[in-house]
């Protein structure tokens, strides 16, 4: 069980994961809807994991992972996004991302992902 | 010839779509026409009203429109399949809730991130899409001018929990001239393997997943061999040096698999021909039935490279 910041810019998105993550046992501390919103939410709430979307307005989520990790190196963050294209993959890795969830997903995935960061 | 660019677009996209809608709505979904919109015809006319309508942009790679269009009660039900309901907890309510909104504007979000990918494929480049933005008119005159003109205009049917819906793409000519240079290449690349391959059982079953007819069977479809797979997590294979081994499933004394536009079409040898080119004798043809649906879903989750 961990305390996780889900970050969306789609409530119905954010509700969806929420729900998950609380199914499986964890705490969902709370939520973000863009990037500027996920960087103040993650230095304020220091979530021990967050899911983070990519495609979002203000700030899209590569950017924000990358000022989170240059923030907390250790931060735990896994990517929930629909563009599952090879290179934002490989983007969000190599900027320091624990796993990547592409879009449509099941519950299952994201609490494994979840899990596996925390591992 | 650019209105076979643009069937192609649109099927293309509706594929992509199809395969995004069904797994919100599992046995709800079924892809209908797609046809081009005369130059002289308001895309957005003759709505069934009231009607919500989403619209995604490709904002970089290349520029383009699309615009999903629901009935109200489609977009109630898909929301409600969405969210794991048999049936939308208010189903006579004049208009969306919040919620069900932004489930509207997911789906479509997943959807054109799906097409997306499948026009990164045919044109070699990656393609990005802006945020949803999600509206609802209840008069036909509301619809009409909304939406940016453009030069050309696909609309691809579909029915959705019962109800009528409608993805239409605003293409404008950059675009076309890309979709058709990108095709024109393809056709040119697959030439040489599809004599081997396009055998009558494999021109039918890609002709059947896009929904057309006999003019189909001239499509070129990609045809490739597979020597083996692995699975390994991300982390390895971005940190993995020159010189490293990755080892595959294939025994070496096994046939390899030949697909046809990502379905398992048959196995064979890999050979040598002319002294320098690999080819495959094909050993067994698979009929439909015996390739399973879980291996065709495999496959079309690999990423399509080429």
């Amino acid at each position: 069980m961990a305390r996780v910041l889900v970050v969306d810019d789609a409530a119905f998105m954010r509700k969806m994961v929420s729900d998950a993550l609380t199914k499986g046992g964890h705490e969902v501390v709370g939520e973000a809807g863009n990037g500027v919103e996920a960087i103040a939410r993650f230095q304020e709430l220091k979530p021990e994991v967050m899911t983070l979307d990519i495609t979002m307005p203000e700030k899209d989520g590569l950017s924000a992972l990358r000022e989170i990790i240059a923030l907390d190196p250790a931060a735990r963050v896994v990517m929930c996004s629909a563009l599952g294209q090879e290179s934002k993959v490989l983007e969000s890795i190599k900027l320091g991302a624990k796993d990547f969830v592409v879009k449509p997903f099941q519950a299952d995935r994201v609490l494994e992902a979840v899990g596996k960061a925390l591992g | 010839m650019s209105d076979d660019a643009l069937i192609r677009l649109g099927k293309s996209t509706s594929e992509a779509i199809s395969g995004v809608l069904e797994m919100f709505a599992a046995g709800k979904v079924s892809a209908g026409e797609v046809s081009v919109i005369p130059a002289e015809t308001n895309p957005m006319d003759s709505l069934a009203l009231p009607a919500v309508a989403t619209n995604v942009s490709y904002v970089d790679g290349v520029t383009g429109g699309n615009v999903f269009v629901m009935t109200l009660d489609g977009a109630r039900k898909l929301a409600a399949a969405m969210m794991g309901m048999e049936q939308p907890e208010e189903p006579d309510a004049p208009e969306l809730s919040e919620l069900e909104l932004s489930a509207v504007s997911e789906a479509m979000n997943q959807m054109m991130a799906s097409a997306a990918m499948a026009i990164s494929s045919v044109l070699g480049t990656d393609v990005e899409i802006g945020t949803p933005e999600t509206k609802t008119f209840s008069e036909q005159a509301e619809a009409l001018n909304v939406y940016p003109k453009a030069p050309h205009a696909v609309r691809a049917n579909f029915t959705v929990c019962g109800e009528p819906c409608r993805l239409i793409q605003l293409v404008p000519n950059a675009f076309v001239v890309r979709m058709t240079r990108a095709l024109a290449e393809l056709g040119s690349e697959v030439t040489p393997a599809s004599e081997t391959a396009a055998s009558p059982a494999g021109a039918r079953r890609s002709a059947g997943a896009v929904g057309g007819g006999p003019s189909l069977s001239g499509i070129p479809v990609r045809v490739w061999a597979e020597l083996g797979r692995t699975r390994m997590p991300s982390a390895q294979v971005v940190g993995m040096p020159s010189g490293s081994v990755v080892e595959l499933n294939q025994a070496a004394d096994e046939p390899i698999d030949l697909y046809v536009n990502g379905t398992l079409f048959a196995t064979g040898r890999l050979m040598v021909v002319d002294g320098t080119d690999w080819a495959v004798r094909i050993e067994t043809v698979l009929s439909s039935s015996n390739t399973s649906s879980e291996s065709q879903m495999e496959v079309a989750r690999w990423p399509e490279s080429w």
